[in-house]
């Protein structure tokens, strides 16, 4: 890069010509995280001492959670990124996809997935509401509006040695996720959620938002190129900035440790959904007036990085560079230093990048007709600087240049080559005897935290405000809504990940999270059109977990291309979105289990042809898909019934899984599928007694495990989680089902039937199993979650 | 705000012309119109209690000068609990906070819910928002609050709700039965009341959601009785998917009460 000089007086961070240790010192000093060779190469690309604001903006732009620098590289060797319906890919706030054409216009869906997984552990109720308030704004900035989230958690044991902790932080993740969303007026279409050990001490919190924007109006981060030729301010909007979240990114690509938990706690921000709503309303009268102009702007979130990173992407994208006066950014506290101002991570702010001609109708829009500073005491929209030409990034503080960098060289971030070695896994397979009273067992079995009724959380969320939803989380396998009003067009999204089975095997684990995504869409009718994923990993340091991360991608990018895109031979389900988490472990330095969450986004012509999980009418044939295999390695029945993991992970047979996919996509657009559920977790008979326990009526079900084909022992029949569907069909519609699944090569099994009388039957031949009232069942299923909570 | 938008889409589905009016607008014009709808989600971040500081806003203070003079006005969700701080309903002694809005409070469950419950509507022909639902009708429509136990100290206010129909909508199975128990009165509310209007009967203050429920597309296929029925047949048929929900209803009164 080029020299570029700062002012005499401004402090810098003296490397050159010391030690290591005094490197190391000086960093400490001003509580960076940098490795010292880091430093060094910061000193290379300066060509000088950087000052103290340049060394904290390079400390959190190198850092894992802003740079990808252990992940990038693998990132873009095995993930499917490319189809036709991609409109934009990874690399900035969101991914966009398109969705449909009505009245002649085009409209696109907007997709935004990431983690915020230590501030919810440090302060959960925080930390889980700016999860929210974060991706939303991702969503937002690219013009779009955000008409749904979901949230996939993952707790610790709430029945464990760290049980107490764990259920505080359960509850009160929850809360903060009612609390922020449901105030912020976006539906919240469920997600999932997990518990296991491994999160004892690092919950995950991965949330997921949604928007939709017409083609012609998406909005790119990047500053317009015109604005090197033309005259364009900087302008920043929203909250008064304080301290809060100062250092955030670095906290998230650290360790967690207790003991610095007081110190982290300033590193989670605090959110407002009241004042995000009425931002969002500003923003969409703000973006009316630049489109009724004819525009082009660039409109970027602050979160990570705050002002230093939204800026200078903004401007490093395009080639440009920006003069930035500090002394005009609205503070909360007037003591704040130059390094916080620019670093912190305030919540709900924008920053603008406006041609000057507009710039004070713009302000007026925010500070004058939606009044933003009565609303909110500091906030406002103001002028913090210019896009300049000449691709410096300046930053202005008492007169000085306390930054002068090349934009370009602030974000192409670095990369650092990890170690790894094969993870390796000891489970063997048990040999036991299935329980003398499989009834009983299935009624303890349905009130264990990961087999129980979703519905005690689920039922905090506001799943309707918006009018839009169709389908409810908890009701399908997938969340369904009409995004477009008028249109008949549905998305159903869902989102995976079950963390036994990247225990034993990541390779598998990541392969399944796809897979399973992609079933829950299809239940209901969807094609996959689009999948994002976020990956929750231990510290990138430790070989074997390196090892795991990798195994993990490529079970994921075999996945997304092996079950191409229904109609597209050979297009992959692209990943549009995502991002990585690492160093999540806690004090005894033990990593969560490899963590892959994947969440799958699907269209559907004409959403009145959605289905739905529950029964529907006495008589009915119930078909199931997908042979039943001595997969019960990381399965429910094995942690429940032998508190062990086994070996025998399932696998997902590409050709096979893709075939039922599209299959009862088809199925279900042809109407002849009257309920639909997938098979993973809890296995056959889980899904079974959910769409029995789904169902008001009286109804229920009679199955045989002797239809079903193999060697296998009837409670492993019941059990695995080889995948696979569930179908009801009514009689009438027999024929026309097995015909269509011949044309696809599937071989649906008859189980039994759907029965008039609130009944769960299932026989082996003559020889009853399980016969149980649905009542007793459902009163158990609905209640154990709660007692996983309080 | 935040339900403002669906809410306009449902008014201008039962055929009403229906704006948005931001909160620092000049309350002078709001003369100008026929009936008020203050919608549901949150206003000043529900601090004290939810609505208790709209209640005291410019606007509602408009709004309580044309409640008087016979103007129809329904409070939803949020908008109800603002109507409840501001003495509008149920309006026994004028100028007086009568009712409250506590917490959920069961024996099943307690806190902020979101879901489907059904609704029983005996006297339609007292309110403005009920006059096009049949006697006796069961409406099944999505509640989401933390807040909605309507509760009084005031011995006339419970005997105005039971003798007088001044409870519009009731919790109810989903036979229509009335009933005190979770999960049927989801929130413990005073008389299973849904709802509370005014004597008069054109300020109305509702906790279900009808704007969530004006097209049969909302309605969940596991609701019982006709609309969960209705939706289930309804399976693959876009036309009679965006046909009338059981909230349109609240909608339709009011376009005849207007005309």
């Amino acid at each position: 890069m080029r020299e570029s000089s700062l002012d005499s007086e401004v402090k810098t961070l003296r490397i050159e010509g010391v030690s290591d240790e005094e490197v190391r010192a000086g960093l400490d000093s001003l509580g960076l995280r940098l490795t010292v060779p880091e430093a060094r190469r910061l000193f290379e690309l300066l060509k000088r001492n950087p000052s103290r604001v340049e060394a904290t903006i390079f400390d959190i732009m190198w850092s894992e959670h802003c740079s990808y620098k252990s992940s990038k590289r693998l990132l873009q060797k095995y993930l499917p990124t490319e189809a036709p319906n991609v409109l934009l890919g990874p690399g900035e706030d969101a991914g966009i996809i398109e969705l449909c054409t009505h009245e002649g216009e085009r409209y696109s869906l907007v997709v935004a997935h990431e983690s915020h997984n230590h501030p919810s552990q440090v302060l959960p109720f925080e930390g889980a509401a700016t999860g929210i308030g974060g991706i939303v704004r991702d969503v937002y900035c690219m013009g779009a509006d955000v008409v749904a989230v979901m949230d996939a958690l993952r707790f610790g044991d709430p029945d464990g040695a760290n049980k107490n902790k764990v259920r505080e932080v359960a509850s009160g993740v929850v809360s903060g996720i009612w609390q922020y969303g449901n105030a912020l007026g976006v539906a919240n279409l469920g997600g999932d959620v997990h518990f296991d050990s491994s999160y004892d001490e690092n919950c995950l919190v991965n949330v997921i938002a949604i928007g939709v924007v017409k083609e012609g109006e998406i909005e790119r981060s990047a500053v317009p190129e015109e604005a090197g030729m033309e005259d364009y301010d900087l302008v920043l909007v929203g909250k008064p900035t304080d301290a809060s979240g100062f250092g955030g990114a670095s906290f998230a690509s650290d360790v967690l440790d207790s003991q610095e938990w007081g110190e982290s706690r300033s590193a989670v921000q605090v959110p407002d959904p009241f004042l995000k709503r009425i931002l969002a309303e500003a923003n969409k009268r703000m973006l009316t007036l630049v489109h009724s102009r004819g525009l082009k702007i660039g409109f970027k979130d602050l979160g990570a990085g705050g002002i230093a990173c939204a800026t200078s992407e903004m401007v490093a994208a395009s080639g440009l560079g920006a003069t930035i006066d500090l002394e005009k950014v609205p503070l909360d506290d007037p003591s704040l230093s130059p390094e916080v101002i620019v670093c912190s991570e305030t919540q709900e702010r924008f920053a603008l990048a406006v041609p000057s001609s507009i710039t004070s109708q713009v302000l007026r829009i925010y500070n004058e007709e939606y009044e933003l500073p009565f609303i909110y005491h500091g906030a406002r929209a103001v002028v913090i600087g210019k896009v300049t030409g000449d691709g410096n990034y300046v930053l202005q503080w008492g007169g000085s240049r306390v930054c002068n960098v090349e934009a370009r060289t602030i974000t192409s971030g670095i990369s650092v080559e990890r170690r790894s070695v094969e993870a390796q896994v000891s489970e063997t397979e048990p040999e036991f005897s299935p329980p003398q009273n499989m009834g009983s067992f299935l009624l303890e079995f349905l009130v264990s935290p990961n087999a129980s009724s979703r519905r005690p959380v689920f039922s905090f969320y506001d799943c309707e405000v918006g009018g839009r939803t169709v389908v409810r989380p908890g009701d399908a396998d997938a969340g369904v809504f009409a995004p477009v009003d008028g249109s008949g067009v549905g998305v159903a999204v869902a989102a995976d990940g079950v963390p036994s089975y990247g225990k034993i095997s990541p390779y598998w684990g990541g392969a399944l999270a796809v897979a399973e995504a992609m079933r829950n869409v299809a239940c209901v009718g969807a094609t996959p059109r689009a999948l994002s994923d976020c990956l929750n990993f231990g510290s990138p340091e430790v070989p074997e977990v390196f090892y795991q991360f990798e195994e993990t991608l490529k079970g994921i990018g075999d996945c997304a291309r092996a079950i191409w895109q229904k109609g597209l031979p050979g297009v992959p389900v692209p990943i549009v979105t995502g991002n990585v988490s690492f160093y999540n472990e806690g004090d005894s330095g033990r990593a969560v289990a490899p963590s892959p969450i994947v969440a799958c986004f699907g269209l559907m012509e004409d959403y009145s042809k959605a289905v739905t999980m529950s029964l529907k009418e006495s008589g009915s044939l119930l078909f199931l898909l997908g042979a039943r295999l001595n997969e019960l390695g990381g399965s429910l029945y094995f942690q429940e019934l032998l508190n062990c993991l086994g070996k025998n992970v399932p696998r997902v047979r590409f050709d096979e899984e893709r075939s039922a996919v599209h299959f009862v996509i088809e199925a279900i657009d042809g109407g002849i599928v009257a309920s639909c559920h997938d098979i993973s977790a809890g296995g056959l008979v889980l899904t079974l007694a959910e769409m029995s326990m789904a169902s008001a009526g009286s109804l229920g079900v009679d199955v045989d495990v002797l239809a079903i084909d193999g060697p296998l022992r009837y409670d492993k029949k019941l059990f695995s989680e080889s995948s696979g569907f569930v179908l009801e069909v009514f009689p009438s519609e027999e024929e026309k089902f097995r015909a269509a699944a011949g044309q696809h090569n599937v071989r649906p099994t008859l189980l039994g039937v759907v029965t008039g009388e609130p009944a769960f039957r299932v026989r082996e031949g003559s020889r009853p199993l399980i016969e149980l009232s649905l009542g007793e069942m459902r009163a158990r299923w609905e209640k154990g979650l709660e007692n996983s909570l309080a | 705000m935040n339900c403002e938008y669906e809410t306009q889409r449902a008014l201008i589905s039962s055929g009403l012309d229906a704006r948005i009016f931001r909160w620092n607008l000049d309350v002078s014009e709001l003369s100008g119109f026929d009936a008020f709808i203050l919608p549901g989600g949150f206003s000043y971040q529900d601090r004290i209690r939810a609505g208790a500081i709209a209640a005291k806003d410019a606007i509602v203070e408009e709004i309580a000068g044309l409640a008087g003079r016979g103007k129809p006005i329904l409070g939803i969700c949020n908008g109800a609990q603002v109507l409840v701080e501001a003495g509008l309903v149920p309006g026994l002694s004028p100028g007086q906070v009568e009712m409250a809005l506590g917490p959920n409070r069961t024996d099943g469950r307690s806190g902020y819910l979101c879901t489907w419950v059904h609704t029983r509507v005996s006297e339609p022909h007292r309110t403005a928002f009920t006059c096009a639902v049949e006697p006796g009708e069961v409406l099944p429509l999505p509640i989401a609050h933390a807040e909605g136990r309507f509760l009084t100290l005031s011995s006339e206010v419970v005997r105005a709700l039971r003798e007088e129909g001044m409870a519009p909508f009731l919790y109810c199975k989903p036979d229509g039965v009335v009933s005190d128990e979770y999960p049927w009165n989801p929130n413990g509310s005073l008389s299973s009341a849904a709802a509370v209007s005014s004597r008069s009967g054109n300020v109305m203050a509702m906790m279900p959601h009808p704007e969530r429920a004006a097209w049969l597309s909302q309605v969940p296929d596991r609701i019982e009785g006709p609309w969960g029925r209705a939706k289930r047949e309804a399976k693959g048929n876009l036309l009679r998917m965006k046909e009338a929900g059981p909230g349109r209803k609240i909608f339709d009164s009011l376009k005849r009460f207007l005309s």
